[in-house]
C-alpha cells in the first residue's frame, strides 16, 4: 500500500521536497528572461551609459581654447559657468522657456486631446494621425516654417499691417518669443500623444454621474476631468519640458544668436570653442535640471496616483 | 424621501432621419413610492428610455412629466435624481466619503450636515466603516452599494437604475436584489429600474413594463405579466411558454374566479379546439367565439399522465426528452408536428423515459388565448 503511494505521488520522493519542482521551474524563468534582456542592456551600455561616463569624466578635464583638453581631475569647467553670472542667467532662461513652453503647449493641446479621447467617430485613429503628422517634417524644416511667417515681411507682420492694427512690424523671430513659439508648435504632436496615454480613467459615464448629481458644465470639467485627466497633462508637461531644454536647432535658428540657452552654449563649446570639459560640464547641470523636474513629476504622480 | 410621480407621454427617440425609431411613442404612468422595471432584451429602448427620463439624453419628442411639472427641457443637473450606472461611475479620483458628498457638495448642503447625511446614507448600506477607503479599494458589490448611496443621499425626486445588478457574480446578485428592495421600500423613492433579466424585475418590481422594439407590450404587475400576458413576445420572455393554436367553439360563462380584464370585463371560460387535438378549455377576454388564437400554456401547468384516464383522456404524444436536474424534472412531449415542455416537481415515483406515452391536459384556468396579438389563420 504504502509502495502504491510513493508511485502515484512522485512528488513525494527523496530530493524533491514539496515545491522544489516550483523552485527549479522558477529558475529556469529568470534565466530566460535575463537572456532575452541581454541585447538590450548591451545596446544602452554602449549607446548611452558609456558616452554618459565619458562625458562626465570630461567635464573633469582642463580644457583651454582651441581644444587642447589637459587630463586630469579639476572642477576648473564647473567653477567657470557656477561663479559666472551669465551662465546663471544663461540656466535660468532654459529653464524659464521649459516651464513656459511646456505650459502654454499642454493648454493648447488639452482640448485637441480631450476630443481625440472622446470622439466615437470612426475617424478616430484618423484624426490622432492627422494630429501627430507634423512629426513627419524634421523640426528644422517647420523652425524654417516660422521664420518665414514670424519674420519682419512675414505673414503675421503683413497681415496685421494691412488690418491697419500696427504701422511698424512686430518682432517675433531672432528673439525668446520667436522660439517660444516655434517650440510650443514643434512640441505639441508630444504633449497630444503624451497626454492621450494618460486620459485611461476618463469615462463618459463619471462626467453623467457628475451631472446626474448636479454638476454644471464648469464644475463637471473642474471637479471630474481635470482631476482624472492631471496624471496625462503632467506627463505631457513633462515631456515638451525637456524636449525644449534639450534642444538646440529652434532656439539657433529663431533666436537668430540672440537667445542663449544652455543647449546652445553645449554647441557653441563643443564646435565652435571646441572647449569640451566646459561642454560636458553645461550638459552635466542640464542634467542635473532634468533630474530635477523629473523628480517633481514622479513626487507628483504618486501623490495623483495614492 | 420625497415621493414623485412620474409620467411619460409619447416619449420618441429617433437617432437618425430615416432609421426606425429607438423608442416609439412610449407612454407609461409611475406611482409615488413604486418601483418599475423597464424589462426587455437587448435594442428594444428601455436604456434609451431610462436615459431620456435622466435628461442625459434629448428625446425626438414626447414629454416627460414629474409631479406634473414637464421637465422635459430642464438639463440634467437640474432635474434632482439619482441615478446608479451599470459601471457604478465612482469616481476613482475621491474615497468613499467624497464620492457619496458629492451631490451635497453640488447642492451647497453646508458641511455639517453633508458629513451627517453622508454618513447615514453609508449607514444605510451598511458601509460606514468604508468611509475614508478608495474606490479601487472596493468588491465589485461594495461599488455597488456606494453608488446606490450616492445616488440616494441627495433625496432625488427619482431613482433611475441601469442594468445595476449586471456586473455582479450570481450570488451577489441575489443578495443585492433583495438589498436594493428593502433600501427602496425604506425610502419609498420612486425608482425605474432598467433590467434585461425577467427574474430580477418578477422579484423586485411593483410593475413590470415589457418593452419589444421601442414599444412597452405591456405594463402590468409581476403576476399579472406572468399568469396573463398581453401578447406572445411577454409570454415567450417571461418564463417559458407552450404554444398552440386554438379555435374558440363556445363561450362557457364567467371565470369562478372572476380575474378582471384590462378592460374591466370579467375573464369567460371557453371551449377550444387545439389543432385538431380536441376540444379542451381555456380562458381568454370576453367576446373570443368564433376567433382562431393562441394559446399559450406554462410548462409546469401541464398535467401529465402515462396513461389515458376516464373521460379526460388528453393529448396523446411522445416522450422525446427527460432532463433531471433533481428539483424539477422536465419533459419533451412530441405531439404530432410540435413538441411540448412539461415541468414538475420530482417525486420518488418513477421517472417515465423516452420512448413512454403521454397524455398531456390541464385546467381551464392555466391556458390563457393571447389578447394583444392578431387572430391567426385557422390551422
Amino acid at each position: 500500500m504504502t509502495t502504491t503511494q510513493t508511485q502515484e505521488r512522485p512528488g513525494l520522493r527523496a530530493g524533491n521536497t514539496p515545491g522544489s519542482l516550483e523552485k527549479a521551474k522558477a529558475r529556469r524563468d529568470r534565466r530566460t528572461y535575463t537572456a532575452l534582456l541581454i541585447p538590450a542592456i548591451l545596446g544602452l551600455l554602449v549607446s548611452f551609459v558609456l558616452p554618459l561616463a565619458y562625458m562626465i569624466r570630461m567635464s573633469f578635464n582642463h580644457g583651454e581654447a582651441d581644444g587642447v583638453i589637459i587630463e586630469g581631475f579639476t572642477l576648473d569647467s564647473y567653477i567657470q559657468p557656477l561663479s559666472d553670472p551669465f551662465y546663471w542667467k544663461v540656466t535660468l532662461d532654459t529653464f524659464q522657456m521649459g516651464v513656459v513652453v511646456g505650459v502654454v503647449c499642454v493648454a493648447l493641446s488639452y482640448p485637441i486631446t480631450l476630443f481625440l479621447a472622446r470622439t466615437t467617430s470612426k475617424y478616430k485613429s484618423a484624426l490622432l494621425a492627422i494630429a501627430i503628422a507634423p512629426l513627419l517634417t524634421s523640426a528644422v524644416v517647420r523652425t524654417y516654417g516660422w521664420m518665414v511667417i514670424l519674420g519682419s515681411n512675414g505673414l503675421v507682420n503683413s497681415s496685421l499691417e494691412a488690418l491697419g492694427l500696427i504701422s511698424a512690424p512686430l518682432k517675433l523671430t531672432n528673439n525668446m518669443l520667436g522660439v517660444q513659439i516655434g517650440l510650443v508648435e514643434i512640441s505639441m504632436p508630444y504633449a497630444i500623444l503624451a497626454m492621450i496615454s494618460g486620459f485611461g480613467r476618463l469615462n463618459p459615464q463619471l462626467e453623467e454621474a457628475a451631472g446626474s448629481l448636479g454638476a454644471s458644465k464648469f464644475q463637471i470639467f473642474t471637479k471630474v476631468t481635470l482631476p482624472l485627466t492631471l496624471p496625462g497633462v503632467l506627463t505631457g508637461f513633462l515631456m515638451v519640458f525637456v524636449l525644449s531644454i534639450s534642444t538646440f536647432i529652434t532656439p539657433t535658428l529663431l533666436g537668430g544668436g540672440s537667445v542663449q540657452v544652455l543647449a546652445t552654449e553645449i554647441y557653441d563649446q563643443t564646435t565652435g570653442l571646441l572647449n569640451w570639459p566646459f561642454a560636458a560640464a553645461l550638459s552635466v547641470i542640464l542634467l542635473v535640471l532634468f533630474g530635477a523636474v523629473v523628480a517633481v513629476y514622479q513626487r507628483l504622480t504618486k501623490k495623483l496616483g495614492g | 424621501m420625497n415621493q414623485s410621480k412620474l409620467s411619460i407621454v409619447d416619449l420618441t427617440k429617433r437617432y437618425a432621419p430615416g432609421l426606425d425609431p429607438a423608442v416609439d411613442k412610449l407612454s407609461m404612468e409611475v406611482e409615488e413610492g413604486h418601483l418599475v422595471a423597464l424589462l426587455g432584451p437587448s435594442g428594444c429602448g428601455k436604456t434609451t428610455t431610462l436615459r431620456m427620463v435622466a435628461g442625459l439624453m434629448d428625446p425626438t419628442a414626447g414629454s416627460i412629466i414629474v409631479d406634473g411639472r414637464d421637465i422635459t427641457q430642464t438639463p440634467v443637473n437640474k432635474r434632482g435624481m439619482g441615478m446608479v450606472f451599470q459601471s457604478y461611475a465612482l469616481f476613482p479620483h475621491m474615497d468613499v466619503a467624497q464620492n457619496v458628498a458629492f451631490g451635497l457638495q453640488m447642492r451647497r448642503v453646508p458641511p455639517a450636515e453633508q458629513s451627517r447625511r453622508v454618513a447615514a446614507a453609508l449607514d444605510m448600506v451598511k458601509l460606514g466603516h468604508l468611509a475614508k477607503r478608495k474606490v479601487r479599494e472596493l468588491s465589485g458589490g461594495q461599488q455597488q452599494r456606494i453608488a446606490l448611496a450616492r445616488a440616494l443621499v441627495v433625496e432625488p425626486t427619482l431613482l433611475l437604475l441601469d442594468e445595476p445588478l449586471s456586473n455582479l457574480d450570481a450570488k451577489l446578485r441575489e443578495t443585492m436584489r433583495s438589498e436594493i428592495r428593502s433600501i427602496q421600500q425604506r425610502t419609498r423613492a420612486t425608482t425605474l429600474f432598467v433590467t434585461h433579466d425577467q427574474d430580477e424585475a418578477l422579484d423586485m418590481a411593483d410593475r413590470i413594463a415589457v418593452m419589444n422594439g421601442g414599444l412597452i407590450e405591456q405594463y402590468d404587475s409581476p403576476s399579472v405579466i406572468y399568469e396573463r400576458p398581453n401578447t406572445r413576445f411577454v409570454a415567450d420572455f417571461i418564463g417559458q411558454a407552450n404554444f398552440l393554436t386554438a379555435s374558440v367553439v363556445a363561450d362557457n360563462g364567467p371565470t369562478a374566479s372572476g380575474g378582471a380584464t384590462a378592460g374591466g370585463a370579467s375573464e369567460r371560460n371557453y371551449t377550444v379546439d387545439v389543432d385538431g387535438l380536441g376540444r379542451y378549455g381555456a380562458t381568454g377576454h370576453p367576446g373570443f367565439v368564433g376567433s382562431t388564437r393562441e394559446l399559450v400554456v406554462r410548462p409546469h401547468r401541464l398535467r401529465v399522465s402515462l396513461e389515458a384516464r376516464g373521460g379526460e383522456a388528453g393529448i396523446a404524444g411522445t416522450i422525446v426528452g427527460v432532463s433531471y436536474t433533481g428539483d424539477t424534472v422536465g419533459f419533451s412531449v412530441r405531439v404530432g408536428e410540435r413538441t411540448l415542455q412539461a415541468q414538475f416537481m420530482t417525486s420518488s415515483a418513477a421517472v417515465p423515459r423516452p420512448g413512454d406515452s403521454a397524455y398531456l391536459s390541464w385546467n381551464p384556468s392555466d391556458a390563457y388565448l393571447l389578447p394583444g396579438n392578431p387572430e391567426v389563420a385557422a390551422a
